[in-house]
């Protein structure tokens, strides 16, 4: 593999954690839930994942329960912030302090000061086509999981535009009194909704640890979470938009380590922004309407109308 | 007055006089004798990555255990004020602050001026104050000056890579050490500088993604310096060589801890090691002698930092330029450069790779 092709692999395999909670995060958000927890979240997914497989359990299911982790918190965030009408935004923060705690907490109470490595038992079930130079490796070298889940985020993205439940999640997002006056219980599509995304994002975090880096350390998100809120606002909560600006992400962070390769003199203070002013522009170039739903971060209470 | 109400007042008067005594017993700059009982530290990140964190905090508590001195570890203080922290330790009555990271070395002394209570920064020599600060400087460019010696002498590709997780002085002195001794065994060796991040000391799957590319880039021997980042080298490293022909195709050389039991051990060539036992044990020693307030510097003169015997075998010839090497270094023919800022750092990668060096 070149330098470029390396690159290319990485920026792609860098960008499946990020797609996917990205992705979940926008399932909630159109239905009106802003969850600031993403952050923790992961890390609960990803230490959960990569304990179960380090303890001897297949991949697949250490992902598994990495979704049903973070299904397990969407459903606490969920309830809290419909049926408690819990106040969001602090809600979200405490899920992402929280979580970063906890998994600190018991990593330590199970690992002590030892650091495992999982072994690299994935497939790469493509990998006989990859000699088409450049790309080749980038989309047929890659571990099957990868594959996985790009196919997850386009049915997604399809569920999310076509179709009755599409219909009402946005309903939920926008006008929820209108919604529920039309027949539809909010509470529960908003419920729905957040078990559903936080599942997304605790695979994300799974994905995190059991197939880009190979064990779980406390904290190994490093704002890979917020960063997933972001996209999924600057996408419009359209996993589509949302999967382009996870690689183009992917890709500027790998291309600050490419221009350190080259003979140019770049202050690793600029090239740490690089992907980040990146997507900027991009949301800037992209995003002239962006506009989030109109109920995003507001509880909905049937009996707020007539107050 | 009563009986009672004396009492009241001689204990009212004994507080006030105790309270004043407090001050005048820890005015700055005045070196005092105290038992050392309690000792803090106060740490950037988690004790349990191998490295920076770990090998200062389980040296301090084998310290303590052995001394009888109560230990208080704040860990993963982050590079956020610390004040904060520094103030509940105080309220604690801890005899001895230690700031374990660079990032602490202006906001720590100020706090020592302040409280009044000793404090031991990394790296900041121009802040040492009699009786109230002293200061570790970690001179490890020499020895990494021999890891580099090993290095250009084992390299296949002719292709080694240093990565680093930020810019600090002491990776940057290693950094400068290591690029000086790859040079002067071997001038033909291509050296690749990668940073993972400014601050990039956890970021395990960013270090994983730059270990990959200076690998594809030709790298067969890799000197990392991360901390928690550290196991996204490795396990770049691990993942890569699984899938090579040669299983020792790319080597590790780390800094500061010994993994030598971990992973790594198959593919770890050696390590740069940091052993803060002597000077946590001087600083004590110091404080309760009443002379607290001195530079401590960690070299290959004094054993404070040294080279790990290989885990993994090297040839005789290596072990030979290396043992040349450090007798060279030890009886003043070999002068290491001691680079502490990054800037400065970049400059001097370029001219040795222009061969202006």
């Amino acid at each position: 593999m070149t330098v470029i092709e390396t690159l290319l692999a990485t920026a792609l395999l860098a960008a499946i954690p990020l797609m996917l909670a990205a992705t979940g995060e926008a399932i909630g958000q159109r239905s009106g839930l802003l969850n600031l927890g993403v952050e923790g979240v992961m890390l609960a997914g990803a230490f959960v994942g990569f304990v179960v497989v380090e303890a001897g359990a297949g991949m697949a299911f250490g992902l598994v329960l990495g979704a049903l982790t973070g299904a397990a918190f969407g459903a606490g965030f969920g309830l809290a912030a419909t049926r408690l009408s819990a106040n969001q935004i602090v809600l979200g923060l405490g899920i992402a302090v929280a979580g970063e705690g906890a998994t600190g907490y018991f990593f330590r109470e199970r690992f002590g000061s030892s650091q495992p490595l999982l072994e690299a038992g994935m497939s790469r079930p493509f990998a006989a086509y990859a000699d088409i130079p450049m790309i080749g490796p980038a989309l047929l070298e890659q571990r099957w999981f990868v594959y996985v889940a790009l196919f997850l985020v386009a049915v997604v993205g399809a569920w999310m535009r076509f179709g009755r439940p599409a219909l009402m999640l946005r309903a939920a997002g926008e006008s929820p009194f209108a919604t529920e006056a039309a027949g539809v219980n909010v509470t529960r599509v908003r419920l729905l909704a957040a078990v559903a995304g936080q599942s997304l994002v605790g695979l994300g975090g799974a994905a995190l640890a059991l197939v880009e880096v190979g064990f779980f350390t406390p904290g190994m998100t490093v704002g890979i979470g917020f960063i997933a809120i972001a996209i999924a606002m600057a996408g419009r909560q359209r996993p589509l938009r949302i999967a382009l600006l996870a690689i183009v992400f992917g890709l500027l962070r790998g291309s600050g380590t490419a221009i350190q390769l080259t003979d140019f003199n770049v202050q690793t203070e600029f090239l740490e922004m690089l992907p980040y002013a990146g997507v900027l522009v991009l949301v800037v170039l992209m995003g002239r309407q962006v506009r989030l739903p109109r109920a995003l971060g507001t509880p909905y209470e049937r009996e707020s109308r007539n107050a | 007055m009563n009986k009672m109400s004396r009492y009241r007042l001689i204990l009212i008067v004994g507080v006030l006089l105790s309270g004043l005594a407090i001050p005048l017993t820890a005015t700055p700059g005045v070196a005092a004798q105290t038992e050392v009982e309690r000792v803090a530290i106060v740490s950037p990140a988690s004790r349990t990555n191998q490295g920076w964190d770990q090998q200062a905090i389980d040296t301090l508590e084998a310290i303590g255990d052995e001394r009888g001195i109560e230990v208080e570890v704040v860990e993963e203080a982050g590079y956020d004020p610390v004040t904060p922290i520094l103030r509940d330790l105080a309220a604690d009555d801890v005899d001895l602050i230690i700031c374990h990271a660079s990032g602490y070395q202006s906001e720590c002394p100020e706090f020592a001026n302040a409280e009044g209570i000793p404090v031991v920064v990394t790296e900041n020599p121009g802040a040492v104050l009699e009786g109230l600060v002293a200061d570790i400087e970690t001179q490890a460019q020499e020895v990494a000056y021999l890891a580099g010696v090993m290095a250009a002498a084992e390299t296949e590709t002719g292709t080694v890579a240093i990565v680093v997780s930020g810019e600090p002085p002491t990776w940057n002195y290693m950094t400068a050490g290591f690029a000086q001794g790859v040079h002067d065994t071997n001038p033909e060796v291509e050296i690749i500088y990668s940073v993972i991040g400014e601050a990039a000391y956890d970021d395990a799957p960013n270090a994983r993604r730059v270990t990959e590319t200076v690998i594809t880039a030709g790298a067969d021997i890799v000197f990392g310096m991360g901390n928690g980042s550290s196991f996204g080298i490795i396990q770049a490293i691990r993942d890569h060589n699984a899938d090579a022909d040669d299983p020792d195709n790319v080597r590790f050389i780390d800094v500061i801890g010994d993994k030598s039991d971990s992973e790594a051990g198959e593919f770890l060539m050696t390590s740069v090691l940091f052993d803060y036992t002597d000077v946590y044990t001087q600083f004590i020693d110091d404080l309760e002698a009443g002379t607290f307030g001195t530079i401590y510097t960690m070299s290959l003169e004094n054993e404070g930092v040294r080279l790990l015997e290989p885990p993994i075998d090297i040839a005789p010839e290596t072990v030979e330029l290396v043992e040349e090497a450090e007798a060279g270094i030890r009886d003043g023919s070999i002068t290491v450069p001691a680079i502490s800022d990054a800037g400065e750092l970049e400059s001097f990668l370029d001219d040795l790779s222009e061969g202006d060096a």
